[in-house]
């Protein structure tokens, strides 16, 4: 596959010279490479430097005073491991389900020209505009006996109307032409979403996935609200380690007097997030293979 | 007239199939939504009962659907106590103004960006090169707001800050306190925008460039095309159904904006700009000495309407001029 | 091996039968614990354990992050769910709370009090029942058992280079005057250096600083009304923010701003503050006592010394930062009223939190274990005693001593001993200038309706106040030229409704 890929490109290039375009492409590409990557390095550089370096504004992109105490302090702060447990959990389960309940509801959908699709796609915008409030979905998770549970983390967000609505689009551009034959050759709708449609949707099925994982990732609110601290998320430790006090109260206590070290903020910020950046490398087969009829065939 | 033809012909098409036998033909598609549409009723729509907060009075722990309907408040009648509390006032409607004009300017800006990253890193020949820019500009979206506002603080600090410095050795206009200034305030809050939010946004983009059959570059070779005139001609008709969806969504929460940054970014001194909706209903629901539910509700509420409004206005100027939409 | 395991099993459950038998099984207990991250709760404290076991109970901690513990709480009351603990520690009735205890989401203590013999003493030992009484609402109910502090601390306060002022001869400051005239000379000196800053923003230094002028407005009021202040010789309320004595506050602060002496971004975290401090860019803070040593510490400059002072004295006095007798405390939600042994539940939190011998763990620890007597002096342990980040921190850490949460008496002389020389001494000449430390005026006993009003006036001017507030310390507005412009604004968006409903419901009266 990738070999075809590379010819193809080849043949691309030895045809095609734009050098406006080229230069442009560069210089966008430079400069949205070195925005995004600069603070992260310095980030990272504070995590592997000592506190008083920092302070003495002598850190820029490379560790001053290399010291790996803050990813000390972070190994020893309760619960840290479990809590990543967790978010494991969370991430995996829930991405899991949205994308079987998401892409069952997205199939159907993104027929046109069924009976009800325009009332159901209706229903779907509406709810993107209104939601309950806090006290009523609490309420409901209560009555479903999901409080205390992890089920309280996985279910209510299974379905995103956004990513739905990305998702209908993309089936709808699927060339419909496939899916007639299929039907001719007899192939049950069932057979033709696992069999054609869900293999023509990498690309897609990869969006909504990263989209999904990272939502639940972050998601620290339903843990506050659903959850008992033994199953808190890593995303709430950091929370209380980074925000601390974000909201300043009338009367301050024990909050004001102190905080973490940037350094010790810096690595569980970077501990934090790894997984879910190195999860993206992971995904782009899907966004560089490009759907071809060869595709299809193989 | 040709048009009403065809459709009237559906219509007698879709008439003459009997129910049975349409069931009998495309049951499998009410079987795969079932489980999802019961759900999605049971958790979108059964809370959304909550929004009659918005006309009842609250009384704490008498159920989440208040205890009475609302009296009249001092000049509207009897349900509308909650929305005339915020209706009548010039800060709300300061407010809404600020969050318009945040939205707009940000939509403006930050809605084309990722869909030109992502051509251009579609142009890219170099696989690698190209994986490892898309990994590079995800990367700020996993930065916490709360990082980002202190990291911006940081660099326009006006005693310590790198940045601040740089730009009065370069343009001598004194250390301005940037982060404090009204007139600054929008684009500082857009620019992080971009910086966070264009290579995760650019996704969407990529993958729907990724569905565009290499056959038909292939053709536009064959006739000459040069790359420019590809991506206009092939590649930007392709996405654009992609393109008119996410500019439909957008358009439809132009209301709200990124409620925590802005929070952080707010200072007395620039409130005359940064007081957006979401803020506004903090300060007088959580953030306020005692919750106001009903009037949360209120404001939740009136911004759903206003998001129906426009959601469904830009859905329709959108199929009449594109033939895109998302319902 | 199956039949061994059978075995097993069957004298394992007869042993269990056995201990049943023998001794009560200890009484489970769910509690709310609000969370610090920089002193974050640990399952293995040897305080709780040693309570647990002296007391017979089992306490089952559920540490929620501090930043949101205030959302948890307000939804458990709300809910009282399935998640909802036995007990809630840290919390009170102010705000929203209230109509949440009002419309009975909370166990009334006052309704047994012989349930509750430890506090009652307590309460006494201190002298206290006029406070307790205060914190009762509307319907003539107490709610939450407070915490309870003899003496209250002086545990923040203006924090200065001392190293400087001895370099320059300079006494100790006593009033702004000498505040204003210290810092003037550091800006001579670093003519770059911004002298004056605060933590948190600008709210610790306008919190400690207010009193001196009479008022307490904006975000550091202790009224919690944000823009009235409390009037302690007639005890009422009057409308603070409108006063002359702000009017001479926001004159005072407005000359420092202008001079470039206060730092016109303040420090919004701890750690701006230190960069501040420790490279000498600023020479004097309104922050704590605890911080004083991670700045010097972070520093690199030869002899840098910090040291706290007393309050200044202002046009009314000297005053700080006006502190409660009576804190946050223990609460049970109603759902705990449904257990069948609730009686027993209050009996044991009331020991195991208010009585005396816990209370003295929950502050030094396990006598032999932590600290032994010398006669009447506490002696702690070697490894407290050495610990590089202070007694106070590392008997937190190590043992769970000395939680804002979990310890709920406060013995001043007590607290004492888990610091250094200095810090008492402080405190010692805070205490002799007399009513340093005022009292906290009790929350009006608002019914619903007038909560309403109240949190509706309230966010609008306190709104419209910070903007002036801001604006005349920056210099955008005049003091003088706009003050009748801002006294119509205040009054437009309802100043004096909002003093008289205050005033209506005001519990002194």
């Amino acid at each position: 596959m990738s070999t075809k890929m590379t010819m193809n490109n080849n043949k691309r290039r030895i045809k095609e010279h734009n050098p406006v375009l080229n230069f442009f492409t560069f210089l966008v590409m430079f400069i949205v490479v070195v925005a995004c990557i600069v603070p992260f390095l310095y980030i990272v550089a504070m995590s592997f430097s000592s506190p008083v370096a920092i302070t003495n504004n002598r850190v820029s992109l490379w560790p001053v005073d290399f010291t790996i105490e803050a990813y000390k302090s972070v190994y020893e702060y309760p619960n840290f491991f479990r809590a990543y447990g967790y978010t494991f959990l969370y991430t995996l389960g829930g991405t899991a389900i949205a994308l079987i309940m998401m892409v069952l509801f997205a199939y159907p959908l993104s027929k046109d020209w069924l009976k009800g699709q325009g009332f159901v796609m209706k229903l779907v915008v509406f709810s993107m505009f209104f939601s309950g409030g806090l006290i009523p979905n609490f309420l409901l998770i209560n009555s479903l006996h999901l409080v205390g549970t992890v089920w309280a983390m996985l279910l209510p967000y299974a379905i995103n109307q956004f990513n739905l609505i990305i998702l209908i689009n993309f089936f709808k551009s699927l060339p419909g032409e496939i899916e007639e034959a299929a039907v001719i050759d007899g192939l049950s709708y069932f057979g033709i979403l696992v069999r054609i449609v869900l293999p023509l949707s990498g690309a897609a099925l990869a969006t909504v996935g990263l989209y999904t994982a990272v939502f639940f990732w972050n998601n620290w609110f339903s843990a506050l609200i659903y959850l008992k601290s033994s199953q808190y998320p890593v995303m709430m430790l950091l929370r209380n380690i980074v925000n601390g006090r974000t909201m300043i109260v009338d009367n301050g206590g024990m909050g004001e007097k102190s905080s973490l070290s940037i350094s010790i903020k810096s690595a569980v910020i970077i501990l934090s997030s790894l997984p879910i950046i190195l999860l993206y490398p992971f995904l782009q087969k899907y966004f560089v293979k490009g759907m071809t009829v060869g595709a299809v065939k193989g | 007239m040709g048009k009403k033809d065809k459709s009237l012909q559906n219509m007698e098409h879709v008439k003459k199939v009997s129910f049975t036998h349409y069931m009998g033909r495309y049951w499998q598609f009410y079987l795969m939504m079932l489980v999802p549409l019961v759900y999605f009723i049971l958790f979108k729509y059964v809370p959304m009962f909550g929004n009659i907060l918005a006309f009842r009075h609250y009384k704490p722990l008498g159920g989440p659907y208040g205890d009475r309907w609302a009296s009249g408040y001092k000049v509207w009648p009897a349900p509308f106590r909650y929305f005339e509390q915020f209706l009548l006032k010039a800060e709300f409607w300061t407010a809404f103004k600020n969050t318009l004009i945040i939205s707009l300017e940000n939509l403006i800006i930050n809605f084309p960006f990722p869909i030109i990253f992502a051509i251009l890193l579609n142009e890219l020949r170099n696989l690698k090169l190209k994986k490892f820019i898309q990994t590079v500009s995800y990367v700020p979206r996993f930065v916490s707001t709360v990082v980002v506002v202190s990291i911006m603080s940081e660099l326009l600090s006006p005693s310590m800050g790198m940045l601040t410095r740089v730009i009065d050795n370069v343009f001598g206009v004194g250390r301005i306190y940037y982060m404090n200034e009204p007139q600054y305030f929008r684009m500082l809050y857009i620019l992080t925008d971009m910086w966070q939010f264009t290579g995760w946004t650019a996704i969407i983009y990529l993958a729907a460039i990724t569905g565009i059959s290499s056959d038909m570059f292939e053709a536009a070779r064959i006739d000459g095309a040069s790359r420019f005139q590809q991506i206009i001609y092939i590649t930007i008709p392709t996405i654009l159904p992609t393109i008119m969806v996410m500019l439909i969504l957008n358009v439809g929460h132009l209301l709200s904006l990124g409620f925590e940054k802005v929070l952080l970014m707010q200072t007395s001194t620039n409130m005359s700009v940064s007081d957006i909706i979401d803020t506004y209903v903090y300060r007088y629901t959580l953030g306020s000495s005692s919750p106001q539910y009903s009037l949360g509700a209120a404001l939740g509420l009136f911004n759903g309407v206003i998001g129906l409004i426009l959601v469904s206005t830009s859905n329709f100027v959108s199929r009449r001029l594109t033939g895109n939409s998302i319902y | 091996m199956k039949k061994f395991s059978a075995l097993l099993l069957v004298a394992a459950m007869l042993l269990s039968m056995c201990s049943f038998a023998a001794a009560e099984e200890p009484i489970k207990i769910s509690i709310y614990y609000s969370d610090n991250s920089t002193l974050p709760f640990r399952e293995d404290w040897r305080v709780i354990s040693y309570l647990e076991e002296k007391y017979n109970v089992d306490l089952v901690f559920e540490p929620i992050p501090m930043t949101d513990y205030g959302t948890k709480v307000t939804n458990v009351l709300t809910t009282q769910g399935d998640d909802t603990p036995d007990v809630i520690l840290g919390t009170n009735t102010v705000g929203g709370n209230a109509s949440l205890a009002l419309n009975g989401a909370a166990y009334a203590i006052n309704s047994n009090p012989d349930w509750t013999p430890n506090f009652n003493a307590r309460v006494a030992e201190f002298g206290l029942e006029e406070s307790v009484n205060m914190l009762k609402l509307g319907d003539g109910n107490l709610y939450y058992m407070p915490q309870l502090f003899d003496v209250p601390f002086y545990d923040g306060g203006l924090i200065m280079r001392q190293d400087y002022l001895e370099s320059k001869g300079f006494e100790a400051p006593k009033t702004f005057d000498d505040l204003y005239t210290i810092l003037k000379a550091y800006k001579e000196d670093y003519p770059d250096s911004i002298p004056l800053t605060s933590i948190v923003n600008i709210y610790v230094l306008q919190r400690m600083t207010m009193p001196a002028y009479g008022i307490s407005v904006g975000r550091s009021t202790s009224t919690g009304t944000r823009v009235l202040s409390w009037d302690y010789e007639n005890q009422k309320y009057f409308a603070g923010a409108l006063s002359e004595n702000y009017k001479e506050y926001i004159r005072f602060f407005s000359k420092l701003y202008q001079e470039g002496l206060l730092d016109p971004e303040f420090s919004q975290d701890d750690a701006a503050a230190t960069r501040k401090l420790a490279t000498g860019l600023s020479m004097a803070v309104y922050g704590y006592y605890d911080q004083i040593g991670g700045w010097e510490g972070a520093s690199e400059i030869e002899g840098l010394k910090l040291n706290m002072y007393p309050s200044l004295a202002g046009p009314n006095g000297a005053h700080h930062q006006p502190k409660s007798s009576v804190g946050n405390g223990i609460m049970f939600p109603a759902k705990t009223m449904q257990r069948a042994d609730f009686e027993q539940v209050v009996r044991k939190i009331d020991e195991v939190f208010f009585s005396e011998e816990a209370a003295k763990v929950w502050c030094i620890g396990i006598e032999g274990e932590t600290y032994t007597m010398d006669g009447d002096k506490i002696v702690f342990s070697d490894d407290i005693l050495n610990a590089s980040e202070g007694i106070y921190k590392y008997m937190q850490n190590a043992y769970g001593c000395g939680c804002d949460g979990t310890q709920v008496v406060w013995y001043n002389a007590r607290e004492m001993t888990k610091y250094d020389e200095n810090y008492a001494q402080i405190n010692a000449t805070v205490a002799a200038m007399g009513d340093v430390i005022q009292y906290v005026p009790a929350t009006p006993a608002f019914d619903d309706e007038a909560a309403e009003e109240a949190s509706l006036l309230q966010t609008a001017l306190a709104d419209a106040f910070f903007v002036w507030d801001d604006a005349f310390m920056r210099g955008t507005k005049e003091i003088d030229a706009d003050w009748a412009e801002y006294e119509q604004d205040l009054k437009d968006k309802g100043i004096e409704e909002f003093v008289d409903l205050y005033n209506q419901y005001n519990k002194y009266q």
